[in-house]
Order: structure tokens, then C-alpha cells, then sequence
């Protein structure tokens, strides 16, 4: 009998100090999420340039999986414009049934099955950088296009009224993504009142931006050229510097190629809107992580913009992110 | 030990007192060995932390000698310095000679991005032929060219930034640059500019970390970030660093530390460089180990409960073991059963005790052995005077009958009875002794009866049929004539019938049976079973005549001579009457 009430009382004792021995580290240590599974995440593109645009959106996910202690997977096609390829990573990597996805959608709409596929399994599912025409996800975080759109908008607006001529084209990367819409969206509203020809889409291939942008100067009213992603920028930028155009045409581009900021240097370029990949990468892995946890999280999450201009571009808090520290 | 735990006993206290005693101190001291443990290891984590910390701030230290001494180098090539004097001519083979001239020396070095020497002219010449510089960038606006002429021959070093002196190429480096004299020192010809590549710095901060979570950072005397590995979180304040407090402790002496939350900042600052190079070591990475530390500590502390209780319980059983069975076998004291301890294993004060209770158990036993002796003894001696008692009714009445039968001229008569009397007084008084040979108990009984016969005209016979060869067998005296009263007053003269009255004696097993058998009134079967009861005492007898007590007595003086298992026992007669039978040992002893 007595042996009995010893065993249990040394247990219990013994429980008693595990715990209390608990209190003298756990105090400090935050609760880390336990994962089984790596969290995968669908990118449009992973084997671009490095330091483009996907590749600090890697960097971003890896320091914050690096902070919040978690396993993450990248995959992705090669090229932005591999929609299929997409859709067939995505359904794969939801077969694996991950804790969480996140994805960078490459097509507004033809993604929508696939997510509804994830919601089916109960896999939950963050956005990045270019959502789905779908309320599933429960987070999507991105520049607000909008937002960076109108500020392109503003600057061409602001630039415009000093050149002799005033017509603005817009030269978009591709229809039916969610960033082309909003951004279009954006510079049209700030430029309300101007005179816009239209908008071109290059397909994100530079050399079709660089043909549409020559068909553009043919016209010698053209005054303004709005690009709405990188390759677009660049293959605008190419088109008026070959032909010496840059006094009469003001670019403002997206995004912050080196080549692109070259341009930018050298006045071809007058403006560059930049978004922060890196923040994106970032915020994507902490809201997930969130989310795991159980917490409620934004269902959206502006990681920004900046007008990046040849006058702040050397500033100190801009260098990193307009020239990420590369492994040269 | 089948026994619960109840309070209150001595064994409960001691266990209690010592599991308590005896867990707090495994507590405590399983506790303090834990924190003195973490301590230890902490400590000594962070002390390797410093010391990595102090390598780091070697390394980029001896990065930046290195450029200085690249910087003093050409300072002092002679030949450079005279083709830079003439530079004025601007002959591209002079130009060209210096360009391959600043590119052995960058050549030297893997870790040099470029050697840019830029004339106050605003001729700039780099070391690296491939290049063309920016022409949309003004040197002389730049930071490390003004900072160099400021300082006039002094070397300076730039912050960590982006430089865009070449076309194309926009390249993180740090900045060494100073001012170059002609060889006679009087004549400046312009700025040299030594750009370590920043990767260097970067690879350096990123590899010398401790832990999954650690990481060093670099800032500058103007709170600039050199560097940072998420520099961009730390611009867009999604990530802080405590600033304020890193420089609030710049001033002091020793090893700046101090920690926030769970993290730990040490701070060392480059003396070449004034930078403050600080490593952050998350507590999780330092107690990564901590749980297994935390479940070992557990288990021992489970061992240790188990052992220090059995222990314990070991103890307390050992003392009170004993003083448990000490204490049964007192309590044999309450059934009247008095028990001794005998050997006891025990100490020697539990022993000591057991002895001395033995002592005092031995007392109490012959105490009252003497005293069972003492009351028997009373007994016997009581009704010893009882029986020798002669009823006064009997002696008056006989003397009566025998006055009555001298009146008459009876004097035959008066003999015989007067004789019987004589006989029976002197029976009944033996010389005081308490056992008389069977024949003399015979002539006793004889002669009581014919008294009573002739007192009651015949109103009875009488036989007496005794094995003569038990007449010399000893017997208590006075034990028929109780009987025979008995019979006459209360069975035969209650009937109108001739009396018969017999008394016989015969040896069976080794027992000598006396029965007295009357043909008279007799008992009712639940009669004798109450007469047989209330001889054996079970029965209240305060009630009975003072026949009856005859009988009673007689019954109890056999009993108190020769042991329970002798005495009187009544039964019923053949043709009614009683049947007395009185069983007594054949060989007793005298007393």
C-alpha cells in the first residue's frame, strides 16, 4: 500500500520539478511553431536573373523561416508566363498536403481551380504578389498595385506637364494578371484628364515592348510612356535610347532591374516605381506562421511602394533595396 | 505491510517529516544545480561568442589594413607617382601604364573590387581595363572624395554603400580613399580610392554566427547600418534593433553586453574603422539542448524520490516495526491473556523496553496465581465450616424423638439412636480431617439414616450396596448425607407411598460413581436440567433451600478437590424419583 502512495508521490514530485525547470528557460523563449511538413510556396518564376525580383522574395522567405524557426519549400516554373506549368506544380504540391501554400499566382483566374482543390483538402492558402479571382485564400499580401500604380501615375503627371507633348501610352506585361489590372487601374486614375492612347501589352517579353514602343514613336506626340513591370521598363527604356528620344519621352517604369537603374542614371528613365520583395517574402512566412498558430491574420497585407527617382536612388535606406547584396 | 497510512502514528510523522524534509532538499538542490548549470552553459556560449565576435572584428580590420596598405603602396611607387606628375601630357601609354599598375595590385588581392585613382582634374583612371566609368555621376560630389581632401593625406574609410563610379556596375563596396602628393610632397595630384568589396564583410558577419537564430550586424558611429542581414526589414521597421541602448553602452569599458528579451548583444567596436560590430545570440539557440537537460533532470529527480523514499520509508518502519508488535502484544493484556515479547529485533532501547515489560508480566502472573490459590484456598476453608456445620433443627429434633422414647421406656430404642448420633457427630468431625475411606462415609450416612428412619416410623427403607473393595478409597466426608436429605425431604416424604432409597457405588474407568436413587416425588425433565444447570453455576442458586445448598456445596467442594471434570449430576429415575450420581477420582490424593 505504501509503496503505492511512493511511486505516486515521487511522480508527482518529479512532474512537479520538470515543470518548474521548465519555467527557468521557457521564460525567455517564445513559442515556437512545430511543423512536420515544410511550408510550400508556389512562386511565379524561381530561375530567373539573380537579385530579381523572385529571387529577394527567396531571400525574404528564407530569413523569416530562419526567425520563426520553419521548414519551407520554393518551387515555381521557370518563367512567369508558364501558366500551366503552374497550375501542374501547384496541384502536385497540393497532393503532398502541406501544412500551408503560398502562392504567387501567374493568372488571376485559371489558378482558381487549384485553389479550390487546397480549400477542398483543407490545405489553407496565402496569396503573394498576384492574387486569384477567389476568396479563398486567408491572406493575400502584396504591393497594392493600386497604390504603386497611382504613384507611377502621379509622377508621370507631375513630369508631363513640362514636356511639349502630352499624349501617355501604357505599356502593360500581360493581360489578366491581377498586377497589370491594378496597376493600369492606378495610373489611370492619377492621370485622369490626360490624354492616354491605350495600353500595349508586351506578353513580358522585352523585345515585343521594344517593337510596341517603336510603333509608339513613330507617332512624335507621344510624350509619356507609362511600363508596369520591369520587362516592359526595359524594353521601353532599349527603344529611346537607341533613338535618342529620351528628351521628348518621359518613361516612368516599375520595378528595379540594374539595367533598368542604369537607365534610370542615366535620365532615360525618370521614374521607377519599386516594390518590396523582400518584405513580401517576409510577411508572407510570418503571416503563415500566424495564421498556424491560430491567430487571426489581415486578409490583406500592403508590403509597399516607392518612387524611386535618379535623385534618391544612391540614398542609404533605398541602396539595399534597389541593389541587393549580391554574390558577385 | 498491510497497513494504511494513518496520521497521528509515529510512523506516519517520521515518514512525513523526513519525504518532506527530504524532497524539498532534492528540490532545491536539483534546482539550483539546474540554473547553476544553465548559467554555466550560457555563459560559457557567450563566451564563445566573444570570441568570435573578437575574430570578426580582426578579420575586418586586417581587410581594412590591407587596403591601407594597398593605398600606402602606391603612395610610395615611385614610378606612379612620377607618371601621374607628368599626367598633364595625358598619353595614353602613360594611361595605360597606370591602369595595369593599379590592376597588379588588384590582382594581389581577391577581396579589392577596384583602385580608382581620380585626378583633381577630374581624370579618372581605374584599375580595371575592362571598364568605362559613368559619365552620368560627379566624382568630386562623392563622399569619399571630399572626405579625402579634408583630410589631406590622412586615410578614410567610407561607410558600406553602392558604388556607380563605373558603368553598369553598381557594386556594394567600402571605401578607402586618400589623398596622393607628388613625390616631394607638395603638389596633390589627386584622390586614390581603394573599394573592398562588401560581399567580403557580408560573407564574414553571415558565416561567424552562433545558432540557427544568431547574427551580427554592423553599424557606424552615425547609427548607419553597415550592415544587416535584412537590412530591408529593418528600413521598413518590420524588424527593430535596440539602438538606443547598443549606444548607451558604447561608452563603458570592458565587453559591452547586455540582453533584450531573448536575445543577447555583445558589441565590439573596430578601432580602424569606428564601426560597431554587434552579435545577437538568440536564448533558444544557447538552450537548444535544454529539454533533454530538463528530462535527465527529472529522471534523477524520480530516482532520487524513489530512493530517498524507500528509504525513508525503511527508516520509519524499522523504528516503529518493533514498537508496533510491542504494542499487540500489550494489548494481550485487555483479553486477560498476558503474553510475553520474548527476543525482539529492535535497538537497544525498544529491547530494554520489551524486557522490562516481560519483567512486569512475570509479576502480574504469579501475583495472580497466588491469587487463584489464596481464593480456592477460602473457599475450601468456607465451606469446609459450612458442611461441618450441624443443622440444629435435625439435633433438636432427634434429641426430642429420643427424650420421647425415654418417657416411653424405650430405652432400646434410645440406644440405638443415641448411638447413631454419637457416630455421626464423630464422623462428621474426623479428627478435622477433610478426606475419610469410603466405609467411614458408609457408617456416616448409615447412621443419619437410622435416625431419620426411626424419626419417621418407617415411613422408608433403605439399602446401601457399595463394592467393598472400594471402602478403603478416600473420600470427602459429609458427601452422601446432603444427598440423602435431599432425597427424603424433598422425594420421599412428599409421597404417601413406602419410601425406597438406595445408595450404590461402584469404580468405572477408574472413577469411583456414587448414586443415591429414591422412588419419591422426582423432577420434571426441565427441573433437572435446572438443577444440573445451576450446579454447573450457570444458573443464580441464591435462590435455594438449604437442602439444596447442601447439595450445592457438596457438588463444589468435589469440583474445587479434584478438578470440573467430577461433581454431582441429577437424572431421572426408573418408577420415579431422582437419581443423584456423584463422580470422584478413585485414586485422590490427600489433601
Amino acid at each position: 500500500m505504501k509503496n503505492w502512495y511512493l511511486v505516486l508521490l515521487s511522480l508527482v514530485a518529479a512532474f512537479v520539478l520538470f515543470i518548474i525547470l521548465s519555467f527557468f528557460y521557457n521564460q525567455n523563449t517564445a513559442e515556437e511553431l512545430e511543423l512536420s511538413e515544410p511550408i510550400q510556396i508556389v512562386l511565379k518564376s524561381i530561375e530567373g536573373q539573380p537579385m530579381d525580383f523572385w529571387d529577394v522574395v527567396n531571400q525574404g522567405i528564407n530569413e523569416a523561416a530562419k526567425e520563426f524557426g520553419v521548414q519551407v519549400k520554393i518551387l515555381g516554373p521557370r518563367f512567369e508566363k508558364e501558366i500551366n506549368r503552374q497550375i501542374n506544380i501547384m496541384n502536385a504540391v497540393i497532393d503532398e498536403k502541406p501544412p500551408l501554400i503560398v502562392l504567387a499566382a501567374s493568372d488571376y483566374k485559371r489558378l482558381v481551380d487549384s485553389v479550390k482543390k487546397a480549400d477542398s483538402l483543407g490545405i489553407p492558402l496565402i496569396t503573394i504578389d498576384s492574387g486569384v479571382d477567389s476568396e479563398i485564400p486567408v491572406s493575400f499580401i502584396a504591393t497594392n498595385n493600386v497604390d504603386a500604380g497611382n504613384k507611377a501615375g502621379k509622377e508621370m503627371k507631375r513630369l508631363i506637364v513640362e514636356n511639349e507633348s502630352k499624349t501617355i501610352a501604357i505599356v502593360s506585361h500581360i493581360k489578366e494578371t491581377a498586377t497589370a489590372i491594378d496597376r493600369e487601374a492606378g495610373v489611370r486614375e492619377a492621370l485622369v484628364g490626360e490624354d492616354i492612347i491605350g495600353t500595349w501589352f508586351c506578353d513580358v517579353e522585352q523585345e515585343k515592348a521594344y517593337l510596341i514602343t517603336m510603333e509608339l514613336l513613330k507617332d512624335r506626340s507621344i510624350g509619356g510612356i507609362v511600363a508596369l513591370n520591369e520587362v516592359a521598363a526595359l524594353g521601353v527604356a532599349r527603344a529611346i535610347d537607341e533613338t535618342g528620344a529620351s528628351d521628348r519621352v518621359v518613361v516612368v517604369g516599375f520595378d528595379n532591374a540594374v539595367r533598368e537603374l542604369a537607365y534610370l542614371e542615366e535620365g532615360i528613365i525618370k521614374a521607377t516605381v519599386v516594390q518590396r520583395p523582400y518584405n513580401m517574402g517576409y510577411l508572407s512566412i510570418r503571416t503563415a506562421v500566424e495564421y498556424l498558430k491560430g491567430n487571426k491574420v489581415e486578409t490583406f497585407l500592403d508590403t509597399g511602394s516607392i518612387l524611386i527617382t535618379k535623385e534618391n536612388m544612391f540614398k542609404r535606406e533605398y541602396q539595399e533595396l534597389l541593389f541587393p547584396v549580391s554574390k558577385e | 505491510m498491510k497497513r494504511t497510512l494513518r496520521f497521528g502514528t509515529l510512523e506516519s510523522r517520521i515518514y512525513m517529516i523526513f519525504t518532506l524534509m527530504i524532497f524539498a532538499t532534492v528540490f532545491i538542490m536539483q534546482l539550483v544545480s539546474f540554473r547553476f548549470t544553465m548559467n554555466t552553459v550560457r555563459n560559457s556560449t557567450l563566451e564563445n561568442n566573444r570570441i568570435l565576435l573578437g575574430q570578426l572584428v580582426k578579420q575586418i580590420d586586417s581587410y581594412i589594413t590591407g587596403m591601407e596598405q594597398i593605398s600606402l603602396a602606391v603612395q610610395n611607387d615611385i614610378q606612379l607617382i612620377e607618371y601621374l606628375q607628368n599626367g598633364s601630357n595625358s598619353l595614353s601609354s602613360e594611361f595605360s601604364f597606370i591602369q595595369q599598375r593599379l590592376g597588379n595590385y588588384i590582382q594581389a588581392r581577391n577581396d579589392i573590387s577596384d583602385i580608382i585613382i581620380v585626378g583633381h582634374d577630374g581624370t579618372v583612371i581605374s584599375g580595371d581595363p575592362a571598364t568605362s566609368l559613368n559619365p552620368w555621376t560627379d566624382v568630386s560630389e562623392k563622399e569619399w572624395y571630399k572626405e579625402a581632401v579634408k583630410g589631406s593625406g590622412q586615410t578614410v574609410v567610407s561607410s558600406s554603400y553602392v558604388q556607380n563610379i563605373v558603368a553598369g556596375r553598381y557594386s556594394w563596396v567600402v571605401s578607402l580613399s586618400r589623398e596622393i602628393f607628388s613625390s616631394n610632397q607638395k603638389e596633390s595630384l589627386g584622390v586614390l580610392l581603394v573599394d573592398l568589396k562588401f560581399n567580403q564583410i557580408k560573407d564574414l558577419c553571415q558565416s561567424l554566427v552562433v545558432g540557427r537564430k544568431g547574427y551580427n550586424f554592423i553599424i557606424d558611429s552615425e547609427r548607419n547600418y553597415i550592415f544587416h542581414p535584412s537590412q530591408q526589414l529593418i528600413y521598413s521597421e518590420l524588424r527593430l534593433e535596440p539602438i538606443d541602448s547598443i549606444y548607451a553602452l558604447l561608452g563603458e569599458e570592458g565587453e559591452p553586453f547586455f540582453h533584450d528579451e531573448d536575445k543577447y548583444f555583445m558589441i565590439a567596436t573596430s578601432a580602424l574603422t569606428g564601426w560597431h560590430i554587434i552579435s545577437v545570440t538568440n536564448d533558444s539557440d544557447i538552450v537548444t539542448d535544454w529539454q533533454y537537460v530538463q528530462v535527465s533532470y527529472a529522471i534523477l529527480g524520480l530516482v532520487l524520490f524513489l530512493v530517498v523514499g524507500y528509504a525513508t520509508n525503511r527508516i520509519s518502519t524499522g523504528i516503529t516495526k518493533p514498537v508496533r508488535k510491542l504494542q499487540e502484544i500489550m494489548k494481550s493484556v485487555d483479553t486477560g491473556d498476558f503474553r510475553l515479547v520474548g527476543s525482539i529485533r529492535a535497538t537497544d532501547e525498544i529491547r530494554e523496553l520489551a524486557r522490562e515489560y516481560d519483567i512486569m508480566v512475570g509479576h502480574i502472573r504469579k501475583l495472580m496465581e497466588a491469587n487463584v490459590v489464596e481464593q480456592e484456598l477460602k473457599r475450601k476453608s468456607d465451606l469446609k465450616a459450612l458442611q461441618a456445620q450441624i443443622n440444629p433443627h435435625f439435633l433438636y429434633n432427634t434429641l426430642d424423638s429420643i427424650i420421647w422414647m425415654g418417657e416411653m421406656g424405650q430405652s432400646k430404642e434410645v440406644v440405638l439412636m443415641t448411638s447413631a448420633l454419637s457416630k455421626l457427630f464423630r464422623i462428621s468431625i474426623s479428627k478435622g480431617r477433610e478426606f475419610i475411606p469410603i466405609s467411614d462415609e458408609i457408617a456416616h450416612v448409615e447412621s443419619y439414616l437410622i435416625i431419620q428412619k426411626m424419626r419417621y416410623k418407617d415411613k422408608f427403607e433403605y439399602s446401601i450396596d457399595i463394592d467393598p473393595g472400594l471402602y478403603n478409597c478416600k473420600i470427602l466426608k459429609i458427601t452422601l448425607q446432603p444427598l440423602v436429605e435431599n432425597a427424603i425431604y424433598h422425594g420421599i416424604k412428599e409421597v404417601d407411598h413406602k419410601g425406597l432409597l438406595h445408595i450404590s457405588g461402584k469404580e468405572i474407568n477408574g472413577n469411583i460413581q456414587l448414586e443415591v436413587i429414591d422412588n419419591g416425588k422426582g423432577m420434571t425433565s426441565k427441573e433437572i436440567e435446572n438443577m444440573n444447570k445451576s450446579l454447573n453455576g450457570s444458573i443464580d442458586d441464591s435462590g435455594l433451600s438449604r437442602h439444596g445448598m447442601g447439595v450445592h456445596n457438596v457438588h463444589e467442594r468435589i469440583q474445587l478437590y479434584f478438578g470440573e471434570d467430577y461433581g454431582l449430576s441429577y437424572f431421572h429415575a426408573e418408577g420415579g424419583g431422582t437419581r443423584i450420581t456423584v463422580l470422584i477420582p478413585s485414586k485422590n490424593m490427600e489433601v
